[in-house]
């Protein structure tokens, strides 16, 4: 049975839909001692069927090195990186973002990237130039 | 913030699945901000409005957020 509602997964295929660079997610587990972590794998392992952009790597974080680790101490947790370029110039960019914990809020935060962009703006406010930063996995 | 500058770094944490973690940070309720570095925290309750959040959050870059609290008079 799916962790995701199908009406979840319809929406979360439209929001990445939006998305021009692959988004790598780093998921960070390790085989003893995580209780949340076969469920946030299942999760994740939902993710890529609703966008050829999205890929899951695990990392465990007992067995490899500290190098893998993104200053990940915690399991579960997940890192966001995009990738960006092709072919040889194909990098990947750290978008600094991690999330300790069971995955539920990470669909969230893929969804709408921009979530505080929902919420209105203060009074006085001057919005004709948005500061906000898109992440790059929605860069044109 | 986290995707434009690399001196951030942004931990979503679940505040359930680690409660040492939220003991730390004092977390009563969510969501709940905290802006550490400069050798200060800064907390955000709540969910503030985009630039009032900024706002606070770059206020940690302010001299005074490093400072100890001066002792009261008596």
């Amino acid at each position: 049975m799916s962790l995701i509602a199908p009406a979840d997964q319809e929406k979360l295929r439209e929001a990445f839909n939006e998305m021009t660079s692959p988004v790598r997610l780093l998921f960070f587990t390790q085989t003893l001692g995580c209780e949340t972590c076969l469920e946030t794998r299942q999760i994740l392992d939902e993710l890529p069927p609703l966008s050829d952009k999205i890929s899951i790597e695990e990392v465990n974080l007992i067995l490899d090195g500290d190098k893998a680790k993104h200053g990940v101490e915690r399991v579960p947790a997940i890192a966001v990186v995009a990738v960006v370029g092709v072919d040889e110039s194909k990098q990947v960019r750290d978008s600094r973002i991690r999330f300790l914990g069971i995955a539920g809020r990470l669909r969230v935060h893929l969804a709408h990237p921009g979530g505080a962009a929902r919420r209105r703006p203060s009074a006085g406010t001057d919005r004709s130039e948005p500061r906000r930063a898109s992440p790059p996995w929605t860069r044109r | 913030m986290a995707f434009v500058s690399p001196n951030i770094t942004a931990f979503a944490v679940e505040a359930t699945e680690y409660p040492d973690l939220a003991r730390k940070y004092h977390v009563s309720g969510v969501p709940k901000t905290v802006v550490a570095g400069n050798n200060a925290e800064i907390e955000i309750l709540g969910a503030l409005p985009e630039d009032p959040f900024i706002d606070q959050a770059l206020s940690i870059l302010s001299p005074a957020a490093s400072e100890p609290e001066a002792e009261p008079k008596r």
